[in-house]
């Protein structure tokens, strides 16, 4: 509880979140949260069900309004920085029946830049199949989006997220129920997102892959548990804090 | 021919075949961005919800003027959506329970004040019932062009902002994130269904409007997997009913008009689910016959079908 009284201000947070409360009626989902995600790296935000990940990762947004706190980026207001911040919700959030094909979503990823009224012309459509193609799904750029595959429509998801061309990109759990390939995809691109010095956030679940893919984690239970650096804060001790015993006791055992 | 001579020199059936095609072209287009939001109800909620609204304008004004009439439809269809929203949000109801609440309320009172009217009106009738089943036979030709106004106003709002509807339509979320307003663009797209269903009430009549929003969307979705040609196509298939529909009721002596149409619409909801390519059910029946067919073949050869 010693750090959380300094507010070291750090010029290089590309997020930082100072006692943040959201509220659903009245019923704390994330109660004052203190953090700063530093430049360049790929952080995880772990936690149990219902410890506010999702919420967390949209209340910097300024996707769900806050109770309390302040939340910045690169040092301003989340609405001034709107450009600076690509998003790939939860694959889950939308309906895959929707008509329309994988290029016209990723070229929603032009949405923000284009502004009002105007429409994607030949420019947009290069980049939306130059980030498909990074995502190796150029061969789907005319597939129906019911017609992909689970892992498909989260590399198209992505591919919408790289056409944002951000500095600051957050994740819904992208890695969840998709096959070996999308799985190495979605890594290769973290680290091609971390060389290019962008700043990546994922809420993710799974304990034990956590330390392979991320170099920072943020710790989360409707309170703060802990964040910093992976190694030193992924500790058994700070895992039970968040999860309770019987989680931290599984982890034991798979790395022993 | 003498229809087609009568389309175009009958005053009263160049009326209806007008109003009920421009009901149709715009309660389509709308209402199938309505069915891909999964709201396809909401247009239920909106019209009932509209008939206490016509009796209390006309109680009000004293005007039987279609416009002043839809305006207070408008307002009170606005009211209901709104308590709709607000109560699905706010309690742990489930939103088909508040429909049913909030559609039988408004429609109760709308009877109420109706029966009301009719009983202290016996001199002027005031003819309200027809927003009940709907009269195309009573549109003016001022009607005509009030709807032609209407119209062609939302649906060039839908074309300009194509694509922030078609994304607020896919992907609410990631549309916030880019920083358009998500609530204002919802608003902006229920009002103009609000408006969809005012140019509808007169000539299909609160009962059956729902169906005039659900069922060219619906329809129009069998035949595509494109956002754009469905949209066409779902103004296409609402107004070719609301055409077809509007002058079958007044050639076969007086019909009530909304049942006419919607039963026309029923004919081409009924038709794209069996038989349009690829989503059709008997496009897929045909496709499963053969796939039925292959495997039975390789089963008996032994070799593994490709």
């Amino acid at each position: 509880m010693g750090t959380k009284m300094q507010h070291p201000i750090d010029e290089r947070a590309a997020v930082t979140v100072h006692d943040l409360t959201v509220a659903y009626r009245e019923d704390p989902v994330l109660w004052d949260i203190d953090l700063s995600i530093p430049t360049g790296s790929l952080t995880a935000i772990i936690g149990p069900n219902g410890a506010g990940k999702s919420t967390l990762m949209k209340a910097i947004l300024g996707l769900v309004p806050p109770a309390a706190g302040t939340v910045e980026i690169f040092g301003h207001t989340s609405e001034r920085q709107r450009r600076l911040v690509g998003y790939v919700p939860q694959r889950g959030s939308v309906d895959w029946q929707f008509p329309t094909n994988a290029l016209d979503v990723v070229t929603m990823g032009t949405y923000g830049q284009l502004g009002w009224i105007r429409r994607p012309g030949k420019a947009e459509k290069q980049r939306a199949l130059a980030a498909l193609d990074q995502m190796g799904m150029a061969d789907f750029a005319d597939r129906q989006i019911s017609q992909l595959s689970g892992g498909q429509q989260q590399r198209v998801f992505l591919a919408r997220a790289l056409v944002q061309d951000a500095q600051l990109y957050f994740m819904d759990e992208p890695f969840v129920g998709v096959d070996a390939r999308t799985e190495a995809a979605i890594i290769e691109l973290l680290k091609s997102l971390r060389d290019h010095g962008k700043t990546v956030v994922v809420v993710h679940h799974d304990l034990d892959s956590a330390p392979n893919y991320f170099d920072h984690v943020v710790l989360l239970n409707v309170q703060k548990i802990a964040s910093g650096p992976m190694a030193e804060t992924f500790t058994t001790e700070n895992i039970e804090r968040t999860y309770g015993p019987s989680k931290s006791a599984r982890t034991k055992v798979a790395a022993s | 021919m003498s229809t087609l001579h009568d389309l175009i020199f009958d005053y009263t059936l160049r009326n209806v075949a007008l109003g009920g095609m421009l009901l149709g072209i715009v309660a389509g287009v709308l209402g199938a961005f309505a069915v891909l939001r999964q709201q396809a109800l909401l247009g239920d909620s909106l019209s009932h919800a509209a008939l206490p609204g016509i009796c209390i304008a006309f109680m009000i004004t004293g005007s039987r003027e279609s416009l002043v009439l839809l305006i207070g439809a408008g307002i009170a269809g606005w009211i209901g959506t709104w308590i709709l929203l607000r109560t699905v949000n706010a309690t742990k109801l489930s939103e088909d329970t508040m429909l049913g609440v909030v559609l039988s309320v408004f429609f109760g009172v709308g009877i109420l004040l109706l029966t009301y009217i009719q009983q202290t009106n016996n001199a002027n009738q005031a003819g309200l019932d027809k927003y009940l089943f709907g009269q195309a036979a009573s549109l003016i030709a001022r009607d005509v062009w009030t709807f032609a106004i209407l119209g062609t106003a939302s649906l060039a709002i839908v074309v300009l902002f194509y694509k922030e509807f078609k994304l607020l339509s896919f992907d609410p979320e990631f549309l916030a994130s880019l920083g358009l307003p998500q609530r204002r663009l919802d608003l902006a797209l229920t009002s103009l269904l609000v408006v969809a269903v005012m140019i509808g009430l007169q000539t299909v009549g609160v009962v059956l409007m729902a169906a005039m929003v659900i069922g060219p969307g619906t329809a129009a979705r069998q035949w595509t997997d494109n956002l754009r040609t469905m949209l066409m196509l779902s103004g296409l298939f609402g107004g070719l009913a609301g055409l077809i529909g509007a002058v079958i009721s007044v050639q076969a002596s007086h019909l009530p008009t909304g049942p006419s149409i919607i039963l026309t619409l029923t004919i081409i909801v009924v038709a794209s689910i069996l038989f349009a390519p690829r989503h059709g059910i008997v496009a897929e029946w045909w496709r499963n016959r053969a796939r039925r067919a292959a495997f039975q073949a390789a089963l008996e050869s032994g070799e593994r079908p490709s």
